[in-house]
């Protein structure tokens, strides 16, 4: 992605709050008709971030550039981005028509009634709340009120639309539906998303590319795929929430943790040595049976049954708890035996480890 | 049947509202059906009989005092009423939505409440030093020389009487507005912001409506206490400004029974009407 094509660029932004830094230098840039999904934990910056961008705190220190021209010091009322609260926002004394309408009604633009209502009932229209328009915000449902959060902000026709958590307030049934809507809206639009979440499988989802941003810095960008299959850090290995992790040493190409000593052909380069294996990666055998690759003897404790697949939990001897995913599409799961041992085994290309010698 | 079963458990036990329903009885609903019992009554020079005759009603609003009294309570009312909440809004604005800081703007709730610590004469007493022709307004604006005489009409005239008015009801309308002020969700102004609006749209369109309630709520218990005052007007007008509130003093004083009555039934119903009307504003059952 060139300059020319970024619809917005960030330029080493900084911003503390009482001498803690929750950006941290970043930078970033995003393309036209992109959805960018930012992940980080709570407490990453990731809502300051995107709170930078849409104006409503001021940078310490960096630029926020906005279609080519420098917005730093617009007011937000003036940049023209779109922003979708967690909690929607919504003006609570208004119909989700005059909610829609706010913006044309409201802003610096004067925009003709009759434009102004054939807008609306088109953005209405277009996010399915159609038959809905005089009822009042609180009369309508959670789904419901995202809709108008977003088409509230749509019908402004912004160039890019932040979206701070914005399934984060529904039930899960609803949040798998909306995930697919916003992209189909998305879409329809041709308008830049940046979407912030804390869960792992909505970025992984619905992103063009994922941007991981842990204690204010942006740690990896990637296309979800390969940030999936290649963490560059364990941090990150840690925010997927797919691996179990082992602390250990690396030197000259072996990994020494609790599961002995294996050999780690190719490395990545971090600040800790960590063995990261995918849960669906581990098989488990016997504790009689003998491995071939890497074996570490476990105790098998409990399960979860997650409709596709089913999670095994077992403890190691040193109290770690480490989760053995079996996808239901693979065949039946097999049984085990509560407080029996049994030995857990990979095949080491499939671990992905991370040293202070790796490259 | 179902739906009567449901309804009856919701509603628990009746009987527990028999202690309200006697309170109310024993101190509202007799008292009023006294006062509007009485005002029909036969008043003679030194006696009074519960011969039924309209005879009070009628020397109520052919009297000019009496009429003038009603007039002068509305307009005094009407006039702090409009004081109260330019003085009033502005204040709960800054207190309940600019200042960030919710210890801070509890602390500032509190610094309005302090003058509450002494008694409401002291409160209203306290004017006369300040307004008088030698009081402290007058001997300041003096030595500034501002002003080469001073200024007579601050005390003993209907303007002392709203000033004092003011000051004192001033709180009761900030109380209530800052409250619902600083409900306001923060993400929804800066919803409004995000969509293009300025200061000016953002207050007229989101910020005052969302506050209405709290308007209202202060507007209602300003009209009931300045209605109902006879203190102040008493106090800083030097008799010269009667309210309702004054005539059923001097009425009672005189042993005037049925005429207090009339006066009262008259206060009462002004005081319904416009307590009627402000709650045709905004619904508050919903809003609160």
């Amino acid at each position: 992605m060139t300059t020319q094509t970024a619809i917005f660029r960030i330029d080493g932004v900084t911003k503390s709050y009482g001498g803690v830094k929750a950006l941290d230098a970043v930078t970033l840039e995003a393309g036209v008709n992109e959805y960018l999904s930012l992940l980080g934990p709570s407490g990453s910056g990731k809502t300051t971030l995107l709170r930078v961008i849409a104006g409503f705190e001021a940078p310490d220190a960096g630029r926020v550039y906005f279609q080519g021209r420098d917005i730093t010091n617009v007011p937000a009322h003036e940049r023209g981005i779109g922003f979708v609260f967690q909690n929607f926002a919504l003006f609570p004394h208004l119909t989700v028509r005059q909610n829609v309408a706010f913006g044309m009604a409201n802003g610096s633009e004067s925009i003709s009634a009759d434009e102004t209502a054939q807008r609306t009932q088109a953005v209405i229209d277009m996010v399915g709340l159609t038959g809905m328009e005089d009822r009042g915000v609180d009369q309508i449902s959670g789904g419901q009120r995202q809709r108008v959060a977003l088409a509230r902000t749509l019908v402004m026709q912004p160039k890019l639309v932040l979206l701070d958590e914005p399934l984060g307030a529904l039930d899960a049934n609803l949040r798998g539906r909306m995930r697919n809507e916003l992209r189909a809206i998305r879409e329809r639009m041709g308008v830049t998303f940046l979407h912030v979440t804390g869960s792992e499988t909505e970025a992984l989802a619905m992103g063009d590319s994922v941007v991981v941003l842990d204690r204010g810095r942006i740690i990896q960008r990637g296309a979800p795929d390969d940030i999936y299959s290649n963490p560059q850090s364990p941090d990150v290995a840690h925010f997927l929430n797919r691996f179990n992790m082992f602390d250990g040493v690396l030197s000259a190409g072996n990994f020494a943790g609790p599961f002995g000593t294996v050999a780690a052909a190719k490395a990545t380069r971090a600040l800790r040595d960590v063995y990261a294996i995918r849960y669906d990666r581990l098989r488990v055998l016997p504790v009689s049976a003998s491995a071939e690759g890497p074996a570490l003897k476990a105790t098998y404790i409990a399960n979860e049954y997650l409709g596709s697949s089913v999670m095994n939990f077992f403890e190691t001897t040193d109290g770690k708890v480490v989760e053995v995913e079996h996808h239901l599409s693979l065949g039946a799961p097999e049984i085990y035996e509560p407080r029996q041992d049994y030995l857990l085994t990979w095949a080491p290309e499939q671990a992905i480890v991370f040293g202070r010698e790796g490259k | 049947m179902s739906d009567v079963s449901v309804e009856a458990k919701r509603e628990g036990p009746s009987w527990l509202i028999l202690p309200g329903i006697i309170w109310m009885a024993l101190f509202m609903v007799v008292p009023i059906a006294m006062i509007c019992y009485v005002s029909f009554w036969t008043q003679t020079t030194f006696n009074i009989s519960s011969t039924p005759t309209l005879a009070s009603w009628k020397q109520f609003f052919a009297s000019d005092t009496y009429t003038g009294a009603l007039w002068t309570t509305v307009r005094i009312w009407l006039i702090v009423l409009a004081t109260t909440f330019i003085i009033g809004y502005p204040t709960a604005l800054f207190v309940g939505l600019f200042v960030k800081s919710k210890t801070l703007s509890t602390v500032l709730l509190v610094v309005c409440v302090i003058p509450f610590w002494t008694s409401f004469l002291i409160r209203v007493l306290a004017w006369r030093p300040m307004l008088g022709k030698e009081g402290a307004i007058n001997i300041i604006l003096l030595k500034l020389h501002i002003i080469t005489h001073p200024i007579e009409v601050l005390l003993f005239t209907e303007l002392s009487v709203i000033i004092g008015m003011s000051q004192i009801y001033c709180v009761f309308m900030v109380g209530p507005i800052a409250f619902m002020l600083g409900r306001i969700d923060r993400n929804i102004i800066e919803a409004a912001r995000d969509l293009g609006a300025g200061f000016g749209r953002i207050f007229w369109k989101i910020i005052f409506p969302l506050s209405l309630p709290g308007v209202v709520v202060g507007a209602i218990f300003v009209s009931v206490m300045v209605l109902g005052e006879f203190a102040t007007s008493g106090a800083l007008s030097g008799r010269k400004v009667n309210l309702l509130g004054n005539i059923i003093v001097t009425q009672v004083g005189s042993l005037k029974w049925a005429m207090a009555s009339v006066t009262g039934v008259i206060l009462t119903v002004v005081m319904g009407m416009v307590i009627a009307a402000f709650l045709r504003i905004v619904d508050l059952k919903q809003e609160l």
